[in-house]
Parts: C-alpha cells; sequence; structure tokens
C-alpha cells in the first residue's frame, strides 16, 4: 500500500500542511515586525522621517541702513547684479561658460573657481558666475539669455556707500566676519559666507541694530538635497536690521568736503567738525582726503590698497578723531580764559611785544617781528600776539591753563559711539614726567601757551572747546548718534562775564579791521556774524640762523614741512547755534585755507538750519548747494591778513 | 474522488474538449486574486515614480496584461505535455544558464543576461519554474520507497546542485537560494524520511559557515555582514535597510495617504519602484495597508495549496507545490528584507514589483498551477518497481 499513488498523496498532503504551518508561522513573524515598526516604533521613526525630510535654510536679515538727520542713505543697500550657473540645466558647463564669456570676461581664476565649484557641488546648486556687474553688462546678459542654458541673472543686494567715501571715516564699512568676532559672537549668521558685518565706525558701533536677526525657512529635501518645497512659517522670517539715524547733515558735509579741493584742484588733507552748540549734535564730521568704503564691502584689490597706503595724505586715517595737531594759536582762548579766571590779570594791563621776549638764554618769538607794540588782552587776541601770552602763562602758571583745557574739553575723548579717537595731549609737569622722566621747565609754559611744543588736540575736540566757548553755561559734549538718550550737560562753572569777554575778542578776530581773520563781507550772511580764531600749527622747528636769514614761506618749503591751517568758531555771534573746526594739513597760515572753509561751511550751515533764509531768500534753503562748488569766499582773498 | 464538473480529459494526443468548456472549468478565483495584487502593483509604482503613468505603472499593467494571456495559455495546455517536457525544459535552462557562463552579458558586475538581440533573457529567471518540473516528474517517477534511498536523493540533488553551481557564479545568492530552498522543500513533501532530513539539516549548519567564509563574492558577505550590523557602513549598504524601516515606521497604522509618503517623495528608498515597493505600501498606507497586501498574498498562496488538494498525481501536486513555494519564498525573502530582517538581496515582491521578467515567470507558473487543477483527473504514467 506504501507505494500507491494515493499513499504519496496522503504524504505529500500531510506535509504541505506540516510546511504551511511554518509558513503560517513566518507571515506572523513579519505581521509582528509590521506591528513593531509601526506601532510601536511609529513615532521614533516619523521622528526620523522628519529628520531626514527637513533642513532649516538660515534666511539673512537685510541690515538696517545709515541716514544722515534729515534721513538721506548714507550707508544703504544696493541692488548688486551677478551671474549665476545651475550646472543641471546646462548641455554642457564648459559650453555654457564660454558663451558667457563671449559677454563677461572671466579671468582664468574665476573660470578655475567656477569649475571647481561646479564639481564638488550637486548639479541643482546655484554656482556663482560673477558679481558686482556692471547695469550694461547685466542687460546684455538678459539679452542673450536664450544662447546661455543654465546661466541665470540675479540681482542680490549689497552694502552700498553713495557720496564718494565723503562719510567713510564716520560710516567705516563691512566685511566677511573674521575668526576673532565669530569666537566673540555665537550668532549663526557669521558663519555665512555672503554675510558681512560691520568692522569699524558707526557699522561695527551700531552693529547690534543693523544687524538684524536670522529668519529659519523649513524646506524639504530630498536625498540629494535637493529642496522639494518651502514651507513658509511667519515666525522664522529674518527680521531686518534696524535703520540707524546719525546726526550728520549729508547736504552739508558733501559742501565741506568741496571745500578742501584747492585752487590748484587737488584735494587737501584734514578734518572738519561743525557741531551743534546747544545739543552737541555733530553737524559735519570730515576727514579729508576720502576713502571709499564701497572697495572694501566688493573686496579690496593690492592695487587700491597700495595706492590708500602710500598716499602721504593717509586717506584711510579718520583725522577729524584720530588726528593729533598742536592747537596753536586757538589754545589762546584757553589761556585767556584761564588767567582771567585766575584774577591775577586784568584784561586792562597792557604787554608790551617787542617781537621776543628772552627766557634765560632763549628767545621765544612773536609771530611778527617787528613786535606789536603795547597789547591789552582783546587786541593780544585779535592781534594773535604771541609775546603777550607768553608773559601772561608766566604769571598764571601751568596748571591753571591745564585745568581749564579740561573744562574746555581737550584732552579727553567722547561717548559719540565710533572708536578711533584720540586723546590729545595737555601739557602739564605731571603729563611730561610721566611720558617723558622729564622736569617742567618754563620755556615749556611759554610753547603751551601759544598752543605749540607738547599741546596735541584733534579737530573734534578744537569744536567741543568752541562750542563750550560759544554756549557759555554748559559743558557741551557731542554727540553723533540719534535716539540716545539725552543727558543734560554738566554746568562749565566759568564766570559769564569772562566767557563774554573771550567771545568779543573772538568777534574781534573776524569782524574787526586788522583783526588776524577780518573778512569785509564776514559770512556772506548780513547780519549774521561769525566770531573765531585762527592757527597755524607750526610742524618743524624754526633754528636760530633761519630767523635771522628770514624764515621761509610756506610755499616754498616741501608738503610735508609746511604748517597746518587751523580755526575754530561759532556763529551767529550773537545767538551761537554752531561751532567749528576746520585743520587743513600743512595749509599753511590758519587765515587763509582754515578761515576760508570754515567761513563757507559755517555760513552754508546756517542757510541749512535756516537761519539765513529771510536774508538770502532762493539760495539759503536747506538743500540748496552752490552749483559749482566754488568756496563763496574765494574772491576778496587781497583783504587776507598774515597770522601765526 | 472526483467531483461531477471536473472536466474528464482523454491523452494530450487526442482532441479535446472545445476551448470553451476549458475556459470555463479554468478556476478563475486565482487570475482574479492575482489580478488584485497586480493592480495593487500598477498603483504602487504609480505612486513611486510621483505619479507619472509611463515611468513604469504602465509598463506594468501593459505586462500583467500579457502575462495573464501567456497564463492562460499555459494552463489551457494539458499537464500531460507539461509532464513530457518536464526534463527538456530543465535541461534547456541548464544549457542557457551554462551559455550565460560563456557569452552571458554583465549588468552591474553580474553576469546574468543572454542578449538575443531585441530581447534580454534571465536563464535564472526561467530555472525556477524548471527546476520545479524537474523534480517534480523526478518524484512522480520515482517509487515511493526510493524516496529516501542514496539514489533517490543523489539524483534529487544532482538537479538542484547543477543550476545552483551556476548561478551561484553569475554570481546571484538570492536566486540561488530560492532555487535551494524550493528544491529542498519539493524533497521534504515528496516524502523523505525525517531522518534523513535532520540529517540533512545538521549538515546545512556545518556547512553554512563554511560557505560564507569561501563560498561568497566579498559584496555578498558585505551585505550579510551589515545586515546583521548595521552600523558598518550607515550611508552605504545598510542605507537601505535603515531608510526602508523609516519609510514603513512613518506611516504608522494608517498610513500618510496614497501620493503622501516623504520618504518616497524625498527619494530616500532607493529601489522603492522595484525591490522596496513594499516601502511605498506601508508608508502610504500604513500597518492597514501592508496587512492587506500580506493578507491577499495568504490568499493566493492559500488557494493554490487548495488546488494541489485537490489534484492526486504526485507530479500535479508536486508541481503546484513547488511553484507555491517558490512565489512564497519570493515574498518571505523581500518583507523580511523590507522590514530589516533578512540581507538586502535583489529580490522582488512578485506582481508588485516593477520588472518584467518575474511577471512572466510567475505567471507562467500560475499557468502551470491552473493547468495540473484543470487537467486534474488526467492520468500521468508512473513507472512501478
Amino acid at each position: 500500500m506504501n507505494d500507491g499513488p494515493q499513499s504519496d498523496a496522503a504524504i505529500i498532503n500531510r506535509r504541505t500542511a506540516f510546511l504551511g504551518i511554518g509558513a503560517a508561522g513566518v507571515f506572523g513573524v513579519l505581521a509582528a515586525r509590521l506591528y513593531y515598526l509601526q506601532v510601536t516604533r511609529a513615532e521614533d521613526y516619523r521622528v526620523l522621517s522628519e529628520d531626514n525630510r527637513f533642513n532649516f535654510n538660515l534666511l539673512l536679515p537685510p541690515r538696517g541702513e545709515i541716514r544722515d538727520r534729515f534721513g538721506e542713505g548714507l550707508a544703504v543697500n544696493a541692488q548688486d547684479y551677478r551671474a549665476e550657473l545651475i550646472p543641471e540645466q546646462t548641455k554642457d558647463v564648459k559650453t555654457s561658460l564660454d558663451a558667457f564669456e563671449k559677454i563677461i570676461p572671466l579671468t582664468a581664476n574665476e573660470r578655475a573657481r567656477i569649475l571647481k565649484d561646479v564639481k564638488e557641488n550637486s548639479g541643482f546648486v546655484p554656482i556663482l558666475l560673477k558679481d558686482h556687474l556692471e547695469w550694461s553688462a547685466f542687460s546684455a546678459l538678459n539679452i542673450r539669455m536664450h544662447k546661455l542654458a543654465g546661466v541665470i541673472p540675479k540681482v542680490g543686494s549689497v552694502r552700498s556707500y553713495p557720496n564718494l567715501g565723503i562719510f567713510s571715516h564716520t560710516l567705516g564699512y563691512v566685511g566677511r566676519a573674521a575668526k576673532s568676532d565669530v569666537e566673540k559672537d555665537d550668532d549663526p549668521l557669521l558663519r555665512q559666507p555672503t554675510f558681512l558685518i560691520g568692522k569699524t565706525g558707526v557699522e561695527a558701533a551700531m552693529e547690534g541694530e543693523l544687524r538684524g536677526a536670522s529668519g529659519r525657512l523649513k524646506v524639504e529635501v530630498n536625498a540629494r538635497g535637493r529642496i522639494v518645497r518651502e514651507w513658509p512659517d511667519p515666525k522664522t522670517q529674518a527680521q531686518s536690521g534696524k535703520d540707524v539715524y546719525i546726526t550728520l547733515d549729508a547736504e552739508l558735509q558733501r559742501f565741506a568736503a568741496e571745500q578742501y579741493v584747492n585752487d590748484e584742484g587737488e584735494t587737501d588733507s584734514g578734518g572738519l567738525a561743525v557741531m551743534d552748540v546747544i545739543t552737541g549734535e555733530l553737524r559735519a564730521l570730515l576727514s579729508m582726503p576720502v576713502f571709499d568704503g564701497n572697495l572694501f564691502v566688493s573686496g579690496l584689490t593690492q592695487t587700491d590698497m597700495d595706492r590708500m597706503n602710500n598716499d602721504p595724505k593717509r586717506p584711510q586715517f579718520n583725522k577729524v578723531l584720530g588726528g593729533g595737531y598742536p592747537p596753536a594759536s586757538t589754545y589762546k582762548m584757553v589761556v585767556m580764559l584761564a588767567a582771567l579766571e585766575s584774577g591775577l590779570i586784568s584784561p586792562e594791563r597792557p604787554v608790551f611785544c617787542l617781537g621776543k621776549i628772552r627766557l634765560g638764554n632763549r628767545n621765544f618769538h612773536c609771530w611778527k617781528r617787528q613786535g606789536h607794540g603795547a597789547m591789552t588782552m582783546r587786541d593780544a587776541l585779535k592781534n594773535s600776539c604771541d609775546s603777550y601770552f607768553y608773559e601772561i602763562a608766566q604769571v598764571i602758571g601751568i596748571e591753571r591753563i591745564a585745568d581749564m583745557s579740561r573744562r574746555l574739553g581737550l584732552g579727553q575723548v567722547y561717548d559719540i559711539g565710533i572708536t578711533g579717537q584720540r586723546r590729545g595731549i595737555v601739557p602739564e609737569p605731571v603729563w611730561k614726567q610721566d611720558r617723558l622722566g622729564a622736569a617742567w621747565r618754563d620755556g615749556d609754559t611759554l610753547n603751551a601757551s601759544i598752543g605749540q611744543g607738547f599741546a596735541l588736540t584733534t579737530p573734534l575736540q578744537l569744536a567741543v572747546m568752541c562750542a563750550r566757548l560759544a554756549n557759555m553755561k554748559k559743558a557741551v559734549s557731542p554727540s553723533l548718534l540719534i535716539g540716545g538718550e539725552l543727558e543734560g550737560f554738566e554746568d562749565l562753572g566759568i564766570n559769564p562775564a569772562h566767557l563774554a569777554f573771550v567771545r568779543d575778542a573772538m568777534w574781534g578776530v573776524c569782524n574787526e579791521v586788522g583783526g588776524t581773520a577780518y573778512r569785509y563781507n564776514g559770512l556772506g550772511l548780513e547780519g549774521v556774524q561769525l566770531a573765531g580764531k585762527t592757527g597755524t600749527g607750526q610742524v618743524r622747528g624754526i633754528s636760530s640762523s633761519e630767523r635771522s636769514s628770514g624764515v621761509r614761506k610756506n610755499n616754498r618749503l616741501p608738503w610735508k614741512l609746511r604748517d597746518h591751517s587751523i580755526f575754530v568758531g561759532f556763529a551767529p555771534y550773537d545767538k551761537p547755534r554752531f561751532a567749528i573746526s576746520t585743520v587743513v594739513e600743512h595749509g599753511g597760515s590758519g587765515a587763509k585755507r582754515a578761515a576760508d572753509i570754515t567761513r563757507a561751511v559755517m555760513s552754508m550751515a546756517l542757510k541749512r538750519d535756516g537761519l539765513g533764509e529771510s536774508v538770502l531768500g532762493e539760495a539759503a534753503k536747506p538743500g540748496a548747494v552752490n552749483p559749482d562748488g566754488a568756496r563763496p569766499n574765494a574772491v576778496g582773498s587781497g583783504l587776507r591778513h598774515q597770522d601765526l | 474522488m472526483m467531483r461531477p464538473s471536473a472536466y474528464r480529459a482523454p491523452m494530450y494526443s487526442e482532441t479535446g474538449p472545445s476551448l470553451l468548456s476549458k475556459l470555463y472549468e479554468l478556476n478563475w478565483l486565482l487570475p482574479a486574486l492575482i489580478a488584485v495584487v497586480g493592480a495593487v502593483g500598477v498603483l504602487m509604482i504609480y505612486a513611486a515614480t510621483d505619479g507619472v503613468w509611463s515611468r513604469g505603472a504602465a509598463q506594468h499593467a501593459v505586462r500583467l496584461f500579457v502575462a495573464a494571456g501567456i497564463m492562460i495559455g499555459v494552463s489551457l495546455v494539458n499537464i500531460r505535455l507539461w509532464y513530457e517536457l518536464a526534463y527538456p525544459i530543465y535541461f534547456i535552462a541548464l544549457a542557457l544558464l551554462l551559455g550565460v557562463e560563456f557569452f552571458g552579458v554583465s549588468v552591474n558586475g553580474s553576469q546574468r543576461w543572454l542578449d538575443f538581440g531585441p530581447m534580454r533573457l534571465q536563464p535564472s529567471e526561467i530555472m525556477k519554474p524548471a527546476i520545479v518540473l524537474a523534480l517534480a516528474r523526478y518524484y512522480h517517477d520515482l517509487a515511493n520507497w526510493r524516496v529516501s534511498s542514496v539514489l533517490g536523493i543523489s539524483g534529487a540533488m544532482l538537479l538542484i546542485v547543477m543550476p545552483m553551481v551556476l548561478i551561484l557564479k553569475q554570481p546571484d545568492l538570492g536566486t540561488t537560494l530560492l532555487l535551494a530552498a524550493t528544491g529542498v522543500v519539493i524533497v521534504f513533501l515528496a516524502g523523505i524520511n525525517w531522518r534523513v532530513m535532520s540529517m540533512a539539516m545538521l549538515g546545512l549548519v556545518v556547512a553554512v559557515p563554511l560557505f560564507f567564509r569561501f563560498g561568497l563574492k566579498d559584496y555578498q558577505r558585505s551585505r550579510i555582514l551589515t545586515f546583521f550590523d548595521p552600523s558598518r557602513d550607515p550611508s552605504g549598504a545598510s542605507y537601505h535597510i535603515t531608510q526602508s524601516k523609516i519609510a514603513l515606521g512613518s506611516g504608522g497604522v494608517s498610513g500618510k495617504g496614497f501620493m503622501k509618503g516623504t520618504q518616497r517623495q524625498g527619494e530616500y528608498v532607493p529601489e522603492n519602484r522595484t525591490d522596496f515597493i513594499f516601502t511605498v505600501i506601508g508608508e502610504e498606507f500604513g500597518l492597514v495597508g501592508s496587512l492587506m497586501t500580506m493578507g491577499l498574498y495568504i490568499c493566493v498562496i492559500g488557494l493554490c495549496v487548495w488546488l494541489c488538494f485537490q489534484c492526486k498525481a504526485v507530479f500535479s501536486k508536486l508541481l503546484i507545490l513547488g511553484l507555491t513555494t517558490t512565489f512564497t519564498l519570493y515574498i518571505f525573502i523581500n518583507l523580511g528584507m523590507v522590514m530589516g530582517l533578512a540581507p538586502v538581496v535583489g529580490v522582488p515582491l512578485p506582481l508588485i514589483s516593477y520588472g518584467g521578467t518575474v511577471i512572466l515567470v510567475v505567471m507562467g507558473g500560475f499557468g502551470l498551477i491552473l493547468s495540473a487543477h484543470l487537467h486534474r483527473s488526467v492520468e500521468l504514467p508512473r513507472s512501478s518497481d
């Protein structure tokens, strides 16, 4: 029976049943596994699946803009024309590049960089071909788009500084975060290769306001990183940086910069500050010559760098804050006030100027070799008689002068938000002992009394000094950023009668015939008068042999050895509004270049403030510029006076 | 015992009943079930290719129709003819495998294809039904008492080992193992005694490590090692398994919805149109869809077994069971692989995965099953000792 087909079938059926149970077991295991994956661990896998699916791309916030007091953009976000390439949309990358190069040439380096980028990235990643394109090149590219497979013209954003760099020293510039920046600041934006942060000036000082906050874009990506979909979420939008307003008046500063172009058409170097004598707000803060901050954004070439570094006028150096100049005769107001406050000197006490005084075995010369004759205090300032100040300085002593210097704002730095200020030097015995290890000598006092020797000030400090003289009551300090808390200024603590006396003498300098800065038409604003003081900062020693054979004229000296031309002043005299200081490096006598610039800039400042409107009508409206940029006071130079 | 409705077939050489009455007698439940599974395949390929018909779904549907025609054609051929052709088919398949060895075309480092101009043939796929035919005939002809004899075992082993060696050389580990397993199941079903069976199993336990050490190519060994330790190669070989499990697991109970699978959209699971198509089912239809798919397969398998029970001839029974075994093993290996229970071997999910040869072979197999059932009353000669 065992070998019959029936029994065969029976065996097969039995064993089939047996295997069937086994198969059912396997299906059971598979079902259990499915339950484990899809129920027990479903949540874990859901998370993993989301991880797979989503990436968070950082969204860069637009940087806040920096504007002047009237809202004019000084540091703005301009459109940047660029071309990108999406390799997978080309037939062949090299062909596309060749076609592109027919319109916009690439250097060998650029081409190599592009090919390297193409190789290292997935085909859908856009590769930068070239940025900062000219509009003409960009439009040419757009017209020929149909022949350029895979090339995409794009409009991006780039930091731009209009005004040819006139504000560069104040604004600073932006650049890619350095390693040290990234270590100090863990903002992920800093690790973005295209993100720029403030490196100097207001850009750096107000970085917190300007930067904004990064957003996150939730994107769905596939296994190769290609973005499948974007998920907009309002909570994760980038927050643009805040705009920052500064106290400067762009129009005024442009006008001031134009004044630094001399009669030969060259740009003089120096610094100029215009300051509100009541609020301390700076209306102009100019350092000449300028450098173009845009170069730092687009990437400085070696040529640009060399040109700037080799320029003897040092365009990158912020002279208005960081330049140290002997205050020269502008220091005489300090000495004068110190003398009045000391009570030791009567303003009527005459000093007889013989052209020089002798101290020990040294001669100290007045700028006027033949001497001024009998000088009272007011005449001494008007004529800038050195002998007079030699005399009274010896009476009151250096400590009183140094103290008055500080009360008027010299020898200190101000919290105006940006760095780069020089402290300057207020000469006094303690300082000399500390810094030079030498005892103070009487001769040092005489040099200090006319603002020479050790004394060193910045144009900003001189403007502050002038503003405090003009304010009469308060120790006004400068400010640059709008929006900070305005704290009241401390009292100056100087007898107003004494201040009025000094101011009157400064008025004499500018408005009385014989004054070193007298000009018959003054500011050119009827009834609005300037008060001020010239200064001629000596940068070289004058030997006695040179003195006996006649001091060389400035225009026969090499540029580097010529005197600094300095002027400080305020206006209107009767109701002071602005203080100004002007320094023209190696510009010769203070009565000339600096005084001319000062008059022009001051009258423009007043016009733009509305004071001159009724007098001058159309031309005085804010924003009105002299169309050819000529200095209004360039005429009438025959009336200029020689001065020291 | 015969049901009155069963078709009483004459010898194949005689003129048979009309084609129509044969078609009427055919078990249409099986083609219907296959159609449902195939439809699932078309839908899932459609999803896996982001809803682009031309990227596989349409071709799959067309192939199913063509293969269904072949299946019906095969089923109408008298079982007697298949019985007669069993050995010729087996040896032709063997010859083709040998041909692959010498004239084959290499794809991805494996030499599996024979190029016949317009069509490419994969003889290892033909061998899958061929070996079942040959073994069924072998045991049909073999007297019962000889099944466990040395001669009986040797004959079966020869039939199994010859193609295995050739396929392993290609190399194609998945098919080799599938063939071996199918062969062993048929030998078991044929009634080999338990003692021999358990001894063979013991021998296997000893042989497997040796085979692993000396019989495998590096990439095959690496795949198996990776299966046991996925951290070996997180982005390479085990990437398949990890992403596949994420796809299934993230589907949860009810799935993400048709065409809404994110793993699928993100192209995280490679080969999800072919071998890993079950991940699309699991992700988009969850546990419910996965179990329903498995349920469909169980119905197909169960039906085949039920058809087998209705047959009496050893050839017919073993033919049905052998082919069903191949089909079942496909499913086990594929699902085990997708769920991370088995190493990644290139085994498709029959009827659902995209791929022409597999459909043809599987449907041809179902044709044979239907034929065996249709002609269950046909007498097959049996040598008796």
